[in-house]
């Protein structure tokens, strides 16, 4: 085990989790404003999708507006499905994913994706149109940090989105925890009638939180395919959003321990593959990749014990429309 | 002196009730006004329209004179009207200060914990309270609960505060604290509405009191120009005589023997504090009192729907305290809940499901796996026509049925000897005819006396103390968790009895 | 430009007191035509006459040959939406269908490996078994999370979610590590079947084998929730916890043995897959049956006796996509898109079904 092995696992572990991380922050919003947005996955694959043509198209810097674009779009039809229709939000959210993962490999289908791209930018030349990669976004290394040995490159060798979403979690935490608008999103997800009586729009902060949790997945779903992984398949995110999904229950809906558990997760999906190296079997990434739905399983169990859940229980009207009396 | 409020002429209609009926009240500036009633009296809805959470069918607001409409509490706190409810309106995982300052722009964008921390602790201890406003509130107690929610209102400067039976959750300690704190509030200048329905408490605490009842003002009175008695008979009311007619009871054999019964409400709070009482087969033991002295939880406890913490329940010689609700049906004891809507009817399943929902699983109506559906709907139309539901359709939905139909629905589940065919050993009857129309009311006096007289016991929980009398042939009345007298109807003074209800104490010759 | 300001959008929305079967099937049929409509424009999007596809979709509902392809489809899927019923009958969102199926090919692979390395029992014996140990395996990942929300309160939206991803990849594990055929050139698959552990010996085509396993559990369910206490108990549970407490009912064990049958006969549904349509276990077995039984089970009302054709129906959009693909060159994922959209304009026919909602012009001022 060489020190570039470790330094490349460690650098690759925070790259993993920040895909984590990035879904996982809108999510959290959207929960601890009440909203359960099963749609997560859904949501992400349109990122992807939409940030493989637009860098195909016109670059990264339009892919990743496009992609917020479209995420808002998404969380935008899931509000108003969710929180001013008050349909279920599970089966809702499942539609969601169903329909994110009909539409992005539908949209990026060869045939389609050719016609597409044409019509975006009738200057791209013929071998653009049928390739399955884009170009990942640069690595920015930080002078001298980056050459810290061992944990240089895990800190300080990473494509923009990564500090971004490092600091952005902090920002999230600080928002959430410390300002007034954290106060009533978490209100309004504890008991959204008393957060009606004191003047809050319940409605409104649900709508905006679910916005942001599309806007998040699809980013997150950017980010894995040009910053991560730019190589094109259907349903090229692979069950991610669901462990996003799994790793707000594990940060028990806190920005802060998202990113403990965002790159836990990413570490044990770095070592899925790596370990095949050591020649462990083929068969060990698959046992490892049931490690972070065990861990949640086992989180909510501990969360559902009576002196825990009032501490850091989820939130008490996760999945529950709310109507107003009368 | 200055009106802060002035209600005038409130009327409020509820499906098939009228809670308030001509209704005016008024509050001065510095002054703690006490409003007195039963439960249903309509204390708490004139409250909920001046808070907002009501409109008034007809009737007008004024508030320091002006004339308003408060069509939600938010514009009731922009008058600067506050309320604390029974139930607190508090998040358990927020703290003290998020709870307080939720709303409020004033916190600033980003939240000026230490500033406002101090604001809150101080305005706490201007009222002799010790408060952390960072502590959470699910480690708080009831007492210091209430003193958040107090500072949840007085720190929007309310003027005008209303408190829902704020003592029905405290200590007795803990009700020295905050009736100290009210007066202190009150000499500030700010009005406080006192609901209550403790007359002790009416003495201790206000300058004024008014009476309701039955959704009726019946007097207004300042606290120094009236006693204890009148109020109760205020409170009460002058019985109008029914008889029914009704065979004598031979009592005959224990349906149920209760000792030393104790159990928590849903808050904690040690709710029956030492019932003792035993029910006769063929004979009605009436259970009056004012609501929230533990008859809820006493029917519960015998239902076993809610963990007793000591005592015991005999029947036949055992003791079946804490025995499952299964259990419990099947030694015969049947159970009419309150608020059939919410406790005892499944409201989107049919009349048929809602008869034989403690049925079905018992000979002849199954054999251990299957059930016979057959007998049951043939069973279903006998009931039917027994029991006298409308519509007659063993497949109407129980959501379509009139209260006075679901009654009767409860009625014959409850009583027709569905299981095993035999007539309930002991039936439970909580607060049966709440709600009810005449007719309704009199279907379920009548059935309870002959299920009496055919051999059941019956313990009959009501609020009305006239239909207590009327059909119970001993009346045990309850208050603060302990049975306090039985005697028999007849035996002993309305007045007297308006007395026991309120806690005070009387000597019997 | 006229000065009165009008208000296009009082929208009045109330709930409805009484849904008539009438409005209700007109609600469900006219939401599906919406949905085909939607998926059209997408198709036209895309060059193709929308007619066409829906030609060849129909195409597959009339011609035996792929009917019975459809039907293959049907069978896992009609068998996850029984389990399914049961469930939901008790309020239990279980939308681990997928991970118990998964489960139940599982346990009849490891039925068949047993007897392949050991050969304990005889070999007519086999199916029996296979049918057994799914069932029970099946029954057990939906029974743990169905005790732990009786007991605990433990949420099982996520618990029964979650699952799915660990029997999905339990399974990957086995099939690429101590599962793997030897001589199967390295490719993730088990060994093949023998003849006597498919669901084919009955009848020699797998479709009709299926549908009678799938009518024994139609027949299953509706004894179940019609005509035992157990079926009055669930539907008792799912009114409320307080409601079947007064009713003396033993809430624990109640929840738990709904589970259990639940995730039984989904995973009952696996055993089809791998026993029925392939014949031997590969890893992702399911294409999503266990996701698209939910919408099966919700189109059908929660009533088993629709669950057949609705299954067949979605089971025809499977092969119709298949076809499309090959034919038409439409991407594959054209099915997923469309079943994300009949699923998405059910739940707002339901929404319809259940208000009233009335939009009027107003003239302010």
């Amino acid at each position: 085990m060489s020190i570039e092995w470790i330094e490349q696992v460690l650098q690759l572990t925070v790259q993993m989790g920040t895909v984590y991380l990035l879904a996982s922050l809108g999510e959290i919003y959207a929960e601890r404003s009440g909203v359960l947005n099963l749609g997560l996955e859904g949501m992400m694959l349109m990122g992807a999708a939409t940030s493989f043509m637009f860098t195909l198209a016109y670059g990264h810097l339009s892919a990743i507006l496009t992609s917020i674009i479209v995420g808002a779009l998404m969380g935008l039809i899931l509000s108003i499905l969710v929180v001013d229709m008050k349909l279920n939000q599970v089966v809702v959210g499942l539609a969601m994913t169903m329909l994110g993962a009909g539409l992005s490999g539908f949209f990026t289908f060869p045939e389609v994706r050719k016609n597409l791209l044409l019509r975006l930018n009738p200057s791209l030349p013929e071998e653009v149109l049928l390739i399955q990669q884009a170009q990942k976004l640069p690595e920015i290394q930080i002078p001298l940090l980056s050459n810290i040995p061992v944990i240089g490159k895990m800190f300080f060798s990473h494509n923009l989105l990564v500090y971004f979403s490092f600091i952005l979690s902090i920002a999230m935490w600080f928002i959430l925890f410390k300002t007034r608008i954290g106060l009533t999103i978490r209100s309004v997800g504890e008991n959204p009638s008393m957060a009606d009586s004191l003047g809050v729009n319940v409605y409104m902060v649900r709508r905006m939180t679910v916005i942001l949790s599309g806007v998040f997945a699809s980013l997150a779903g950017a980010y894995f395919f040009i910053g991560f992984h730019p190589f094109w398949r259907e349903g090229v995110t692979a069950g991610r959003g669901f462990i996003a999904l799994a790793l707000v229950i594990l940060a028990t809906w806190s920005p802060m321990r998202a990113i403990l558990g965002a790159y836990l997760f990413g570490g044990v999906e770095t070592f899925q593959y790596r370990l095949q190296l050591f020649g462990l079997g083929a068969q060990s990434p698959y046992f490892l990749a049931m490690l972070p739905y065990i861990l949640t399983i086992m989180t909510l169990i501990i969360i559902s014990t009576e002196s825990i859940k009032k501490r850091i229980g989820a939130p008490a009207s996760l999945g529950i429309p709310y109507a107003r009396e009368e | 002196m200055e009106e802060l409020v002035s209600l005038r002429g409130i009327i409020k209609h509820f499906p098939g009730v009228i809670a308030n009926d001509n209704v005016s009240f008024t509050l001065r500036k510095g002054e703690i006004h006490a409003l007195l009633g039963e439960n249903g009296a309509g204390k708490t809805t004139l409250m909920n329209i001046l808070y907002g959470l009501y409109r008034p069918d007809i009737g007008e607001i004024y508030v320091e004179g002006r004339k308003v409409e408060i069509n939600s509490p938010k514009d009731a706190i922009t008058l600067g009207i506050g309320m604390v409810h029974q139930n607190f309106k508090l998040i358990p995982s927020h703290t003290v200060l998020e709870n307080i300052i939720l709303g409020l722009k004033k916190s600033g964008l980003v939240i000026k914990s230490r500033k406002i921390g101090e604001e809150i602790k101080k305005l706490a201890e201007s009222y002799g309270w010790r408060i952390n406003p960072n502590a959470y509130v699910w480690q708080l107690t009831a007492g210091e609960k209430q003193q958040v929610e107090l500072l949840k209102i007085l720190y929007r400067d309310a003027k005008i505060l209303i408190l829902d039976e704020p003592t029905s959750v405290l200590t007795p300690q803990e009700c020295r604290i905050l009736l100290q704190a009210l007066r202190r509030m009150a000499k500030e200048g700010k009005g406080i509405i006192f609901i209550t329905h403790k007359l002790d408490e009416v003495f201790a605490i206000s300058d004024r009191v008014t009476v309701m009842r039955k959704g009726r003002v019946l007097v207004t009175k300042e606290t120094s120009e009236t006693n204890m008695s009148e109020l109760a008979q205020y409170m009460v009311g002058r019985p109008v005589i029914f008889t029914i007619e009704k065979k004598e009871s031979r009592p005959s054999g224990e349906a149920i023997t209760i000792k030393n019964l104790k159990a928590f409400n849903d808050k904690g709070v040690l709710a029956l504090k030492d019932v003792n009482l035993k029910v006769m087969k063929n004979e009605i033991v009436g259970i009056i009192g004012v609501t929230g002295n533990g008859q809820q939880e006493l029917v519960e406890v015998i239902a076993g729907l809610r963990k007793a913490s000591g005592g015991s329940l005999i029947v036949d010689g055992v003791n079946i305290i804490n025995s499952s609700p299964e259990k419990i049906i099947e030694l015969g004891i049947a159970y009419i809940p309150p608020e059939p809507l919410r406790y005892g009817i499944a409201p989107n399943l049919t009349v048929l499901d809602n008869l034989f929902m403690k049925a079905y699983r018992y000979k002849p109506y199954s054999n251990g796996v299957i059930v016979n559906w057959k007998k049951i709907y043939n069973k279903a139309e006998e009931l039917i026509r027994e029991f006298q539901i409308v519509p007659e359709n063993p497949y109407a939905k129980a959501r379509s049925l009139s209260g006075g139909n679901l009654q009767r629905l409860i009625l014959a589940r409850e009583l027709s000897g569905l299981i095993g065919e035999k007539i309930p050993r002991l039936i439970v009857a909580a607060y049966p005819t709440k709600g009810l129309d005449v007719g309704a009311t009199e279907f379920v006096h009548k059935t309870l006396i002959e299920y009496s007289r055919k051999g059941s016991g019956i313990l009959f929980v009501s609020e009305d103390i006239e239909e207590a009398l009327m059909i119970s042939d001993r009346v045990a009345v309850m208050h603060d968790g302990k049975i306090v007298r039985v005697f028999r109807p007849g035996e002993v003074d309305i007045d007297k009895i308006g007395l026991m209800m309120a806690g005070v104490e009387i000597a019997f010759k | 430009m006229a000065k009165t300001i009008i208000m296009p959008h009082s929208v009045k929305i109330k709930r409805r007191l009484h849904i008539s079967r009438k409005l209700s099937i007109l609600t469900t049929f006219s939401t599906l035509v919406l949905a085909f409509g939607v998926s059209g424009i997408f198709f036209a999007m895309i060059g193709l006459n929308p007619l066409d596809v829906y030609s060849y979709m129909v195409g597959v509902y009339t011609s035996p040959t792929l009917l019975l392809k459809a039907l293959e489809r049907a069978i896992p899927i009609g068998l996850a939406a029984l389990g399914l019923s049961i469930a939901f009958r008790m309020n239990f969102w279980n939308i681990g269908a997928e991970g118990q199926m998964y489960m139940g090919m599982f346990a009849s692979t490891g039925i068949v490996l047993l007897h392949a390395y050991y050969d304990l029992i005889p070999d007519y014996l086999v199916l029996l078994l296979m049918i057994l140990a799914s069932f029970v395996t099946g029954g057990l990942w939906c029974g743990l999370p169905a005790f732990l929300k009786a007991k605990m309160r433990v949420n099982e939206i996520l618990t029964t979610l979650m699952m799915n991803y660990v029997a999905m990849y339990f399974v990957d594990f086995l099939i690429y590590g101590p599962w793997r055929d030897p001589k199967g050139y390295g490719f993730p698959l088990s060994i093949p079947f023998p003849e006597y552990a498919k669901l084919t010996m009955i009848f020699g085509e797998f479709a009709y084998s299926g549908l009678l396993l799938l009518c024994i559990a139609v027949a299953l369910a509706v004894v179940i929730l019609r005509y035992t206490k157990l079926g009055f108990e669930l539907k008792i549970v799912g009114e409320g916890i307080d409601i079947a407490r007064y009713a003396g009912i033993r809430i624990t064990k109640v929840i738990t043995l709904g589970g259990i049958l639940s995730g039984g006969i989904a995973g009952l549904g696996g055993l089809a897959i791998v026993s029925g349509i392939i014949g031997r276990l590969r890893p992702r077995a399911s294409p999503g049956y266990g996701y698209t039984a939910i919408i099966v089970i919700l189109l059908s009302a929660l009533n088993p006796w629709l669950v057949v054709p609705v299954s067949i129906f979605f089971g025809g959009i499977f092969v119709a996509g298949d076809i499309l693909q090959a034919t038409l060159k439409i991407p594959g994922a054209a099915v997923e898109m469309h079943q994300a959209l009949i699923f998405l304009f059910i739940v707002v026919g339901e929404f319809l079904k259940r208000y009233k909602i009335t939009i009027t012009r107003e003239v302010v001022r």
